[in-house]
């Protein structure tokens, strides 16, 4: 997927003036975390297990290499077939030969970030192999060529106008229809025949159990069971943090995941795969193959700040709860994740070159923080991020800060430190601030501070600081 | 291909094992759930309850002999004629072939296809019911549990537009883990056990839900009080 982050105040500008985009702002974020809020009220202790679910992410941080390499061994041991992909190409070239040496003409997917993470199927494209995907949202979002609005909805901001218009030129729909339930069905029909005939499946993964060798997914459509059970092979891919130590670790962040994500206690399929069909089978996939993908992280893995990000679970709660989501949607985080989860994603996997606006769309209200059942810390990470950037970090590919800002730093700091240029300093900024009064406000100093005034005023300053009114004041008492 | 796996591999595990690392805290404790505390009846009641939250429809019934009476009357309302049914431990006891010969239901066998694809075919398109047990019903979400293997394949709980799940009361627990528990402490594992709640669901238009996407848009679970 490309990464179209370095466009982000445009993106978000024009998403700003969307119609559409708001209303769906206006609701669906708030929806979601009003029905995860209520969803977690069935848990003996809520505060409990968010802290459980925080400490089972911890441990696999903390633990990763061995949880790997058990999971490798148990999944081989169950008669899956592993990969390991050190990056995208590695893994779409395996998948793309996987799917030629079964004679696959097309492949079918269920919803999975890490795909789009990997552009898999453009790469499957280049290499004459269509990729159809299979969850009614990524389906439309992939007609339309854009990228998810939600991780929950992608495609829930378009309008059903151009869903039927797609629909009909696709051959998807016969009969123009406005009707969101006909628009499914037809979906449905036309997705059918493909999984019937279906050679090779490719689905997300979203955890995998260390010590069973197991792979689970969570949906609610069934097309991830369809791609698990119709075709001979099975691709699974995952990000190498997907690895949680035991079932029961598995069992409890399921249920902080189905909650967190739609406020439902159970997604309506979780499916747990423990290798390929057995003998006497008659479906399910004779070969499982499963895709263990870095990418990026083990490097990510070194530096203990970044590190924090592969917490993540991709509940999608952060989304929910993020101010800056709600007014600007998915699309101005320009890669496969969006929201706060996406914003410390991001710059660890692709660098700050292209991401520094990103760190820096943040308020740092710490809500995302406290939502988060994976205990991810955006705001210390996003201040890291910043640091980094403007230290040059080399490995995160660090700019430096802006001769302008640099500047200004440097005098700030220089003032702040020395008691007669900070006494100067205010002086100056006290006057020319003060000159741009009207009445009891200042509601801006000059071009260059206009970005602060936007949404703040200033109260108008006093003659004296109070420094001075105290200087004067003991002058007059020595006097007496 | 085996030499870039083998190469990545050795590559990530000594960058991961390089990187310091702090040691694990204990777990901080986690009170038990809630639905450990109910008697067989209230977890049978939450189940039901659980269940219809998510779209699902659930009947109670005495025995096998009503069972095969409450299926007959569903398949007739629901104008079903040709099903597919498992052949699990509890399926296989009904005798579904003679029962739906007396009720004018044409029941097939993943066992009367000559091979995979005659069945995929018949699964997909010529069947309008799915008929399976349930190796357990867990009451915390109203969740059916089904192990997959050659007596249960996949598709039959899938691919149709109803399914129908006959779970024996007993077979009612609190927990997924008491059900995943007893699952995988048999020595191996099986291929695939799937927890399914409720019809499939998306709401992936404008927000509207909608039953059925891509499997059953109704469940009807028939709960057996004696078996
Ligand atoms: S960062 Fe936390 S809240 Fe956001 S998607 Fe990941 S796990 Fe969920």
């Amino acid at each position: 997927m490309k990464l179209t982050t370095r466009q982000f105040k445009q993106t978000a500008r024009a998403e700003l003036n969307d119609a559409r985009t708001q209303k769906f702002l206006q609701i669906l974020p708030q929806r979601l975390s009003a029905l995860r809020q209520a969803a977690y009220q069935s848990f003996t202790d809520a505060d409990a297990t968010h802290r459980f679910g925080h400490a089972i992410r911890e441990e696999v941080i903390q633990r990763l290499p061995e949880l790997l390499e058990d999971f490798e061994k148990n999944a081989l041991a169950n008669g899956a077939q592993i990969f390991w992909a050190r990056d995208s190409a590695a893994a779409n070239h395996y998948i793309a030969s996987l799917a030629k040496a079964k004679g696959a003409r097309y492949v079918t997917k269920g919803k999975s970030m890490v795909t789009e993470e990997l552009g898999l199927n453009e790469a499957l494209a280049l290499e004459g192999i269509e990729a159809w995907e299979t969850d009614l949202g990524e389906f439309i979002a992939q007609l339309l060529g854009k990228p998810p609005f939600h991780i929950v909805g992608p495609a829930i901001n378009i309008a059903v106008e151009q869903i039927r218009d797609i629909f009909l030129q696709k051959g998807v729909l016969r009969e123009p229809t406005l009707d969101p339930v006909a628009l499914g069905k037809a979906a449905r029909q036309f997705l059918r025949s493909k999984f019937r005939d279906l050679q090779m499946g490719i689905t997300g993964v979203n955890m995998a159990v260390a010590a069973t060798g197991t792979v689970i997914n969570v949906e609610n459509e069934g097309n991830i069971r369809l791609n698990k059970s119709s075709p001979r092979t099975l691709v699974c891919v995952m990000s190498l943090e997907k690895v949680v130590p035991t079932l029961t670790d598995a069992l409890h962040m399921l249920r902080v995941l189905c909650r967190s994500a739609t406020g439902q206690k159970a997604g309506a399929y979780l499916s747990f795969d423990s290798g390929p069909r057995r003998p006497g089978e008659i479906d399910g996939p004779e070969e499982l193959h499963i895709v263990i993908l870095d990418n990026g992280r083990s490097a990510m893995y070194a530096d203990p700040h970044t590190r924090e990000a592969l917490r993540c679970i991709r509940c999608g709660a952060c989304l929910n709860t993020c101010p800056v989501y709600g007014q600007v949607g998915g699309y101005p985080y320009g890669w496969a994740y969006s929201g706060p989860m996406g914003q410390v994603l991001t710059p660890a996997l692709q660098g700050l070159t292209d991401t520094g606006d990103l760190v820096r769309a943040c308020t740092l209200c710490h809500r995302c923080k406290i939502i988060c059942p994976a205990g991810i810390d955006h705001p210390s990470l996003l201040l890291y991020y910043r640091h980094q950037d403007v230290q040059k970090n080399p490995r995160l590919g660090g700019r430096g800060a802006a001769l302008g800002e640099w500047l200004g730093h440097t005098l700030f700091s220089l003032a702040g430190t020395r008691y007669g240029y900070w006494r100067l300093f205010t002086k100056l900024a006290r006057l020319a601030a003060n000159r741009q009064r009207r009445g009891d406000w200042i509601h801006g100093i000059s071009a260059y501070t206009q970005g602060w005034f936007q949404s703040r005023d200033l109260p108008a300053l006093p003659e004296k600081s109070f420094h001075e009114r105290w200087e004067e004041s003991k002058k007059a008492e020595d006097k007496r | 291909m085996k030499d870039s796996s083998i190469n990545s591999r050795e590559e990530i595990l000594t960058r991961l094992k390089a990187a310091a690392r702090a040691p694990v805290g204990p777990r901080p404790v986690l009170p038990p759930a809630r639905e450990y505390a109910l008697d067989a009846a209230q977890m049978q009641k939450l189940f039901v309850e659980q269940l219809k939250a998510q779209g699902g429809v659930a009947h109670s019934v005495s025995d096998s002999a009503a069972l095969r009476a409450k299926l007959a009357e569903i398949c007739r309302q629901e104008g079903i004629s040709r099903a597919m049914a498992a052949t699990d431990e509890v399926v296989e006891t009904l005798d579904l072939k003679a029962w739906g010969a007396a009720a004018g239901v044409e029941i097939f066998l993943a066992s009367d296809f000559p091979e995979r694809n005659a069945y995929t075919q018949a699964v997909f398109d010529q069947v309008q019911a799915g008929i399976t047990g349930a190796d357990f019903a867990v009451a915390e979400s109203g969740t059916l549990v089904l192990v997959h293997n050659s007596r249960q394949p996949r598709l039959i709980s899938l691919a149709p537009l109803i399914h129908f799940a006959v779970v024996p009361v007993q077979r009612i627990v609190p927990t997924y883990e008491v059900a995943l528990e007893k699952i995988f402490s048999a020595g191996s594992y099986p291929s695939q056990v799937s927890l399914i709640t409720g019809p499939s669901m998306t709401a992936d238009i404008q927000a509207t839900p909608f039953r059925g996407m891509h499997g059953p848009q109704k469940l009807v679970v028939v709960i057996v009080e004696t078996w």
